[in-house]
């Protein structure tokens, strides 16, 4: 028994003397607020999709001298993320900054108990806070609250293109129509339109759920609220009558071979394989972050190819356009332990307004001393490549620059028309074809997804079991299974599987107003 | 061996062909991945299937070894499951070997070990405790709170108990004490079992991902899963949130590389099978007892 004791008493000092080495985050609270030479300790999370930067990198320096603060951030792998969050933050050690992908009901409930501050008050304060539309205000708002600083992203989302080369050659038009996409898709598959003389192209590249699901226009898209039910309610695309359609065009195609024969059990990366291997001719592009090396792979095997966007097609409501994304790639909550530290909220707001500043290109040089301590100096973390700035292939592997470790580390246009992208790309093909896919984007209208930035616990909890069962019924339907006259039961299942639910919740929130942009 | 009969060759031939075809079919996608990661981008785009690289090209694996992170995790990874097997099979076997004897409150403690299985805290919970303990944002922390397999420590127990009482007797009238008992007479025959459980435990600890995510802030510090998983798995679009931010920030990086990763961060786990095969041997315990 005493030895137990002895025992007990050595356990417990381990667990003390360990205690002793988590860091400890409070902020105390400042003995002269004033002080504009105060040292702040600056902590954060966020996620990251490629490699981390590492603990000591330059850039990080960088930061620690120009703000005078030591800044502490830790990125974890997107697919982790939520779940490292949900411990962090429930071991109470809220960061100062805290980084969400959208607005998910983590945000929501966090927000809503009080876990982050509100600002409202410093959004006119700032230029680039200035910059952000307001319908993506509306979408950061929590109890009428706005919570989240948002990260920018582009509104052009993946749109359909073509190859132009394949049209040409068999002497067809730019499709108008679903008719004469149809059209073009058959002929692609029928008449050896890479006339190598052999019967291996089709049409469309297509893989597991139904993607890219080649809407051409807001009002196929399966994503988007666009239809109204017989009670006037907002529906997701999914279950509406031009979704019908679409599957009836798609099954009609699949039965000629027009499609990929396999899409079901397809991957992204395999999906794109079908394309980039010459053997489809129809595929989605988008003036952001086309993969050079794909594109330089086809063009190796196919020297000649070509592409080209398809333009949206009129819908029956005499719109044309596509569905935007959400316009934000990301969000920026700010701990609320920070209320009582306005110095600090200062100094961190300050830090994200650096990031967020935009450049003209041509301001993207080393004699703009802001943008060149953003890319951690020419020669280090970037060079200059015919008179364009070009980030040392390891900038964030190895954390060479400023903007790598910054949670909110994206430009904020103050509008969509100035972002040039297609400057971004050194292959000439790509480049043009990422140029006429913003001319596109510029010239024509865009659907605002009215559930942007809306949270129905529904959906949180239950769409991709319900999205599963459309995409699985749905594919049945295309490859002949299910018949397309049995639509109706199977919205019905969806209804009842809770779906109506769903709707129910979005609805009660979705605001009035033009969606159309 | 000789004069087999006829129907015994042919069940032999039988069983011969069978276990091939298991054989390749196991090894045939390890080949496939050995021929992709040699192949060129436009060879591997431009053929339904490879067999064999059609020429030799090595620059997936140029790309993989110059960057400094999978080097660096390989190593991490290394001493976790050198360090964490160690750290198991000496906990695993003390413990276990301590509840085989007759000693007072065995069967609570069994019980408890038992409830451990049955009932686990969750990762919230577990979190919690690392982070007491301080062990957050360090490597031992992918090593000590998993130092016990209480399945494990079970088999194990069983298997002492299996060891004939009258060594432990001989040994004592010997001379020896208990420790020594264990170190050298209990623990020499029970190389196999050791053997197995090391292996499931090095194994473990190699194929480690999640925690080293959950309980390290350092990138560093990350296992080489974590880097495999960046280099292969490519985040799914069509996310409940419906971003296509995914598709769009990370393009997949060319299968060849993916598969040159896949080959390095499993070539090494499958190097220690054949070195611990010989373990697995029967009968290193025929004839200590004379009956």
């Amino acid at each position: 028994m005493k030895r137990a004791k002895g025992l007990s008493l050595i356990l417990a000092g381990i667990f003390l003397a360990g205690g002793c080495t988590s860091n400890d985050t409070a902020s105390k609270p400042a003995e002269n607020e004033k002080d504009p030479n105060k040292k702040y300790t600056v902590t954060a999370i966020d996620f990251r999709f490629g490699d981390p930067p590492p603990k000591d990198g330059a850039g990080l320096k960088m930061i620690n001298e120009k703000f005078n603060v030591d800044y502490q951030v830790q990125f974890v792998p997107q697919a982790d993320y939520q779940e490292k969050l949900s411990a962090v933050v429930a071991s109470g050690d809220v960061p100062d900054m805290v980084g969400f992908e959208a607005v998910d009901t983590r945000f929501a409930k966090w927000a809503g108990q009080g876990a982050f501050l509100p600002l409202d008050e410093y959004i006119g304060k700032y230029e680039t806070l200035k910059n952000v539309p307001d319908h993506i205000w509306q979408s950061m708002k929590v109890n009428g609250k706005i919570y989240g600083i948002p990260t920018y992203y582009p509104e052009a989302d993946l749109t359909p293109i073509i190859r132009k080369d394949w049209l040409d050659k068999l002497g067809l038009k730019m499709p108008k129509n679903y008719e004469e996409l149809k059209a073009v898709a058959l002929a692609f598959t029928k008449n050896d339109p890479d006339g190598n003389g052999k019967n291996d192209t089709y049409g469309f590249a297509m893989g597991e759920k139904i993607n890219p699901d080649f809407d051409m226009g807001a009002y196929w898209n399966a994503e988007s609220w666009l239809h109204k039910d017989k009670d006037g309610k907002y529906i997701p695309g999914m279950i509406s009558d031009a979704r019908k359609e679409m599957i009836q065009f798609f099954a009609d195609l699949y039965k000629e071979k027009a499609i990929t024969q396999d899409y079901a059990v397809l991957t992204w990366p395999d999906t794109n394989k079908e394309f980039f291997s010459g053997k489809a001719g129809i595929f989605v592009g988008a003036p952001r972050g086309m993969s050079e090396p794909y594109y330089a792979g086809l063009l190796e095997l196919q020297p000649n190819a070509e592409f080209a966007p398809l333009y949206p097609f009129a819908d029956p409501d005499g719109n044309t356009g596509y569905t935007a994304t959400s316009g934000y790639g990301g969000i920026t909550a700010i701990s609320a332990d920070l209320a009582k530290d306005p110095g600090k909220i200062k100094k961190i707001l300050e830090m994200m307004e650096f990031g967020r500043t935009f450049y003209p290109r041509e301001q993207r040089t080393p004699e703009n001393k802001e943008f060149d301590w953003w890319w951690g100096n020419e020669g280090k973390g970037y060079t200059m490549q015919d008179g364009t700035a070009v980030l040392d292939p390891n900038f964030a592997t190895e954390g060479k620059t400023p903007s790598t470790y910054y949670v909110d580390n994206a430009m904020w246009p103050p509008n969509e028309d100035v972002n040039e992208f297609y400057k971004d790309y050194k292959n000439e093909k790509v480049s043009k074809l990422a140029k006429e896919l913003e001319e596109m984007h510029k010239s024509t209208k865009h659907y605002m997804n009215p559930v942007n930035g809306l949270v129905s616990e529904t959906a949180q909890q239950k769409k991709e079991e319900f999205d599963q069962f459309l995409f699985d019924e749905q594919a049945k339907m295309i490859a002949g299974q299910r018949p397309v006259s049995e639509w109706d039961k199977m919205v019905e299942e969806f209804l009842n599987m809770g779906g109506q639910k769903m709707i129910e919740e979005y609805n009660s929130q979705i605001k009035g107003g033009e969606h159309w942009k | 061996m000789h004069h087999r009969s006829i129907p015994d060759r042919i069940l032999e031939g039988f069983n011969m062909l069978a276990l091939l075809l298991i054989g390749f079919v196991m090894i045939f996608p390890f080949l496939y991945i050995f021929t992709v990661s040699f192949s060129s981008l436009s060879d591997f785009l431009n053929n339904d299937f490879l067999l064999w690289p059609k020429q030799w090209v090595t620059d997936a694996y140029e790309y993989i070894l110059s960057s400094q992170n999978f080097l660096r995790s390989l190593g991490v990874t290394v001493f976790i499951t050198i360090a964490g097997t160690i750290v198991n099979l000496f906990f695993t076997a003390t413990m276990a070997y301590a509840l085989a004897r007759p000693i007072a409150g065995q069967r609570f403690f069994i019980l408890f070990v038992l409830f451990t299985i049955l009932f686990s805290a969750g990762m919230i919970p577990t979190y919690l405790v690392v982070k007491a303990t301080g062990l957050l944002n360090s490597i031992w922390s992918l090593i000590i709170p998993v130092a016990i397999s209480p399945f494990y420590l079970i088999v194990m127990r069983q298997f002492f108990l299996n060891i004939p009482e009258e060594l432990h007797d001989a040994a004592l009238i010997d001379g020896a004490n208990e420790g020594q008992v264990f170190w050298k007479i209990v623990l020499p025959l029970s190389k196999p079992a050791l053997a197995a459980f090391g292996l499931f435990y090095a194994v473990m600890h190699w194929n480690n991902y999640f925690t080293g995510i959950l309980y390290l802030n350092d990138p560093s510090l990350w296992p080489i899963q974590v880097v495999l998983r960046q280099i292969v798995v490519i985040n799914e679009p069509n996310s409940a949130l419906g971003s296509t931010a995914a598709m769009l920030e990370s393009p997949p990086p060319p299968e060849t590389i993916q598969m040159a990763a896949i080959l390095l961060a499993t070539l090494p786990i499958l190097l220690v099978y054949p070195f611990l095969q010989k373990h697995f041997a029967k009968g290193v315990m025929l004839g200590s007892v004379k009956g």
